[in-house]
């Protein structure tokens, strides 16, 4: 047996080694992957792919490549819209209750699970009814089955966003039901059968790649590969796109601002959506507060172009209501109030409120921050001493619950932003009377209000639902709880030989992704 | 030294055990609910309710600790609260590129630092010395995570000669180590300062015993009486800062890897803690916690090993 000894000098001599190794000269020639392979920053690894326990976000564009959806998200003049998918050979609303589908002939789930069948979307739908996101199917009664590949989607009562905000969303995915019962009746990080233009792979921490599924019989996508490298944060993710290593990024509000200055060579900026909305929200119910002049003193005294200007470097929309842009019931303009201090200090008179204190909570990041901070100075120009309190974002979002302790109670005045589908439902949801102690944290109730969120809901005819939505937002505006402050939109820098697809949300949808 | 080697186990072993109790009392002091915090505000009341039972979040503070340290001490850290996946498998995924970065960090470090500090000393008060001295005092100052944006900045944006991001094409060994350059220079450089005036501070002490004197008035040749006589006594005290800076630098690698987006035991224990997803940020501290104390333990037991007069004291 040969005998392996060390010496002092053996060992020092080969630790050197060990570190120049880690020093050797090395070529960049590999660094730079090209070709028909889209590169794209992803936030995080995916975590549950299962429509109906997914985390959502990221694990909903995988599901995109991989799963079939009866609909999608279509854009017209700003306006957002919905049209079937190449899955879907009709999608039609029947009546308020009745939406008949039939799937495209020549669907094949991959792993030998045969094609795609109506009873797969009966299966999927029907199953998300018990998941964690059955919000999105409460109006469900049950799909009907009518044949191979038809079937009927029947609602217990009319509600209109079903297709925008259910079919065209994460929770809209279909599954094949004889794979999911194989793998146990859920899954997490592994679809258990495909059909979509990619099949895909996961390396935590570092990426996952979609390549070509062979088994694909449909349109075929720009790219054959699309890998999704893992940047936690944003700001890497816009270093590396400036680097050439990501041909798209989502990118931050200072860095929209730093491009449209100056734009990087070969890139462009896309804006998905603005599906974001801030305000400034009042406890109507607070003792400082209860009185709604001073509350309409305060909406007169905020300087929302000021909080654009400083706080977001003036790359968001100024928002004047809960609707988004591009979604039915949008605004123009604030109804009750208008930046005047001069007003404010009057209300504040005729109110018999002077030496006012405040606190306003704020979520500890920087945007929120210098928002408040804007908010303080403004309040203070008519008298009113505001303190901010930041907040981690565990007690954030406790502090206005009723079940999560007492805190609402002491609840005077907040910055808070929601995220929505294309949808005006979605938004108004909310605020209504049940709400209150729970995401109504202003705590007002109106039942005229709760009367035309159901109309909301039933209505199909756009125009009529429009005005639903922007009576409603009036409405919130008149209790003077509110001071709407902007619209975030989901920008992306993208290479210009890229045309990006992505849902107003921001979920990034590759296989509509096309090469110029 | 058998003796010792058994105190230093039981020492290592103790500093674990309060690691974990201190991390496990921290992570339950954080306000807010933690299993509303992990899957956000508007998640359903049966999915928290899941949560808190696979998390053991339903039971006495007490019982959780004694669940997961008798896991822990099986090898289960315990699974992933998203994706279900064993933590011990996580972190291991994890472990290797964290290492391979430190190692790359340190070796261009030692390359460097170790002759330079070994010049400084032989040319006191020259230009040389001069030179290192204000190097190496500039390099300690500048955070490592400065370094790291601005090496990106200049040699993956500006010059694009080095990939910015990730950890390489699995399975591409040169690829990979193009992505260990700028990360391993970025946390390396202030540990070339650190061991250049560690050697230089070392080699004068050294360079003026007595020993030393006799090799020269002997006639040995200078290079023989520095590098064979001087250095291996000087080198002893470099072998336990580089012990040391070997688990300081998992704190730095901690920066690199977020700047660079690359995978390691650092980002994972960040997003973990953004998560609060709990089992991974105990596992990933466990693993982290008990490699430091590996790491020293081994530095010190190899200058025992080295130095015959410290393995006599023991």
């Amino acid at each position: 047996m040969k005998n392996y000894s060390t010496t002092r000098r053996n060992f020092m001599a080969s630790t050197a080694a060990i570190g120049a190794l880690g020093v050797m000269p090395l070529l960049p020639s590999a660094a730079f992957a090209q070709g028909s392979t889209l590169r794209i920053r992803q936030e995080r690894d995916h975590s549950i792919l299962d429509p109906a326990y997914m985390v959502g976000g990221v694990d909903v564009e995988a599901q995109k490549q991989c799963l079939p959806f009866l609909s999608q998200y279509t854009s017209k003049d700003g306006t957002f819209g919905w049209q079937p998918t190449y899955f879907a050979k009709k999608l039609e609303q029947r009546d308020a209750t009745h939406i008949d589908f039939e799937l495209v002939e020549g669907l094949v789930w991959s792993n030998g699970y045969g094609s795609v069948k109506a009873s797969d979307v009966k299966f999927s739908f029907e199953r998300m009814k018990t998941g964690d996101w059955k919000g999105y199917y409460d109006s469900l009664d049950h799909v009907e089955v009518t044949g191979d590949r038809t079937g009927t989607i029947v609602l217990k009562k009319p509600f209109a966003p079903f297709i925008m905000n259910t079919l065209c969303n994460g929770p809209g995915a279909i599954l094949c039901e004889k794979a999911v019962k194989k793998a146990g009746g859920k899954f997490t990080t592994k679809f258990p059968a495909v059909c979509g233009p990619y099949i895909y792979e996961q390396i935590p921490g570092q990426q996952a790649t979609f390549t070509a599924n062979p088994e694909w019989t449909g349109p075929k996508p720009d790219y054959d590969t699309v890998k999704a490298l893992i940047i936690k944060e944003v700001k890497a993710a816009e270093l590396a796109f400036e680097a050439g290593e990501l041909d798209c990024t989502s990118i931050g509000a200072d860095t929209l601002a730093r491009y449209t200055k100056k734009m990087p060579a070969d890139s462009a900026v896309s804006v998905a959506g603005e599906l974001q909305y801030m305000w400034m929200g009042m406890n109507t119910e607070h003792p400082k507060l209860k009185d709604p002049k001073v509350r309409r003193a305060l909406q007169h005294a905020v300087d929302v172009d000021s909080i654009l200007a400083g706080a977001y470097s003036s790359t968001t929309k100024k928002s004047n209501g809960v609707i988004c842009p591009g979604l039915l019931g949008q605004r123009d303009s604030t109804k009750y109030y208008n930046y005047d201090p001069a007003k404010a200090k009057a209300l504040l008179a005729e109110a018999g409120v002077s030496g006012l204190e405040l606190t306003l909570r704020t979520l500890n990041k920087q945007e929120r921050m210098l928002t408040a901070q804007i908010i303080q100075a403004n309040l203070a120009a008519i008298g009113v001493t505001l303190n901010v309190l930041p907040q981690d974002s565990g007690p954030f979002w406790e502090m206005g619950q009723e079940k999560k302790g007492d805190t609402w109670k002491d609840l005077e005045l907040w910055l808070m932003r929601f995220g929505t589908t294309p949808d005006p439902y979605e938004a108004m949801q909310w605020f209504v009377s049940s709400q209150v102690g729970i995401w109504n944290w202003e705590r007002w109730t109106d039942k005229e209000f709760d009367k035309l969120y159901d109309q909301g809901i039933a209505e199909t005819d756009d125009a009529k639902r429009a005005a639903i939505y922007k009576n409603m937002q009036d409405i919130m505006e008149e209790t003077g709880a509110y001071v709407w402050i902007n619209h975030e939109p989901e920008t992306f820098a993208h290479s210009v030989k890229v045309k990006i697809n992505a849902a107003p949300s921001g979920e990034l949808n590759y296989r509509r992704f096309e090469r110029v | 030294m058998y003796f010792y080697l058994i105190k230093r186990l039981g020492l290592s072993f103790a500093v674990i055990i309060t690691v974990v109790i201190v991390l496990f009392a921290l992570l339950h002091l954080i306000p807010g609910d933690p299993a509303t915090i992990a899957l956000g505000p508007r998640a359903s009341d049966e999915a928290i309710a899941r949560y808190a039972a696979k998390m053991h979040l339903d039971e006495p503070l007490w019982r959780q600790f004694l669940i997961y340290i008798s896991n822990a001490s099986m090898g289960d850290l315990g699974v992933d609260v998203f994706s279900d996946r064993p933590v011990t498998q996580i972190v291991m995924e994890r472990l290797g590129f964290t290492l391979a970065l430190i190692t790359c960090g340190l070796g261009w470090a030692i390359v460097l630092g170790i002759p330079l500090g070994a010049l400084a000393a032989v040319r006191p008060n020259s230009w040389l010395d001069r030179i290192t001295g204000i190097l190496s005092v500039g390099t300690i100052a500048i955070p490592s995570f400065v370094v790291s944006i601005w090496v990106l900045v200049i040699f993956a944006i500006n010059l694009r000669w080095l990939p910015a991001i990730g950890a390489g094409e699995p399975g591409q060994l040169g690829d990979q180590l193009l992505h260990l350059v700028l990360p391993a220079f970025a946390i390396g450089l202030s540990w070339v300062g650190y061991l250049a005036r560690m050697v230089r501070a070392s080699m004068l002490e050294v360079m003026g015993e007595n020993y030393i004197r006799s090799a020269r008035a002997f006639g040995l040749k200078p290079n023989t009486v520095v590098y064979q006589y001087a250095m291996r006594v000087a080198i002893l005290p470099t072998i336990t800062l580089i012990g040391i800076g070997f688990g300081g630098l998992i704190s730095s690698a901690v920066f690199a890897e977020i700047i660079f987006a690359r995978p390691g035991i650092g980002s994972l224990i960040l997003i973990s803690i953004e998560a609060r997803n709990f089992p991974v940020v105990q596992g990933a501290v466990l693993v982290a916690t008990s490699l430091y104390i590996f790491i020293v333990l081994f530095s010190d037991l190899l200058v025992a090993w080295l130095n015959p007069r410290v393995r006599e004291s023991l």
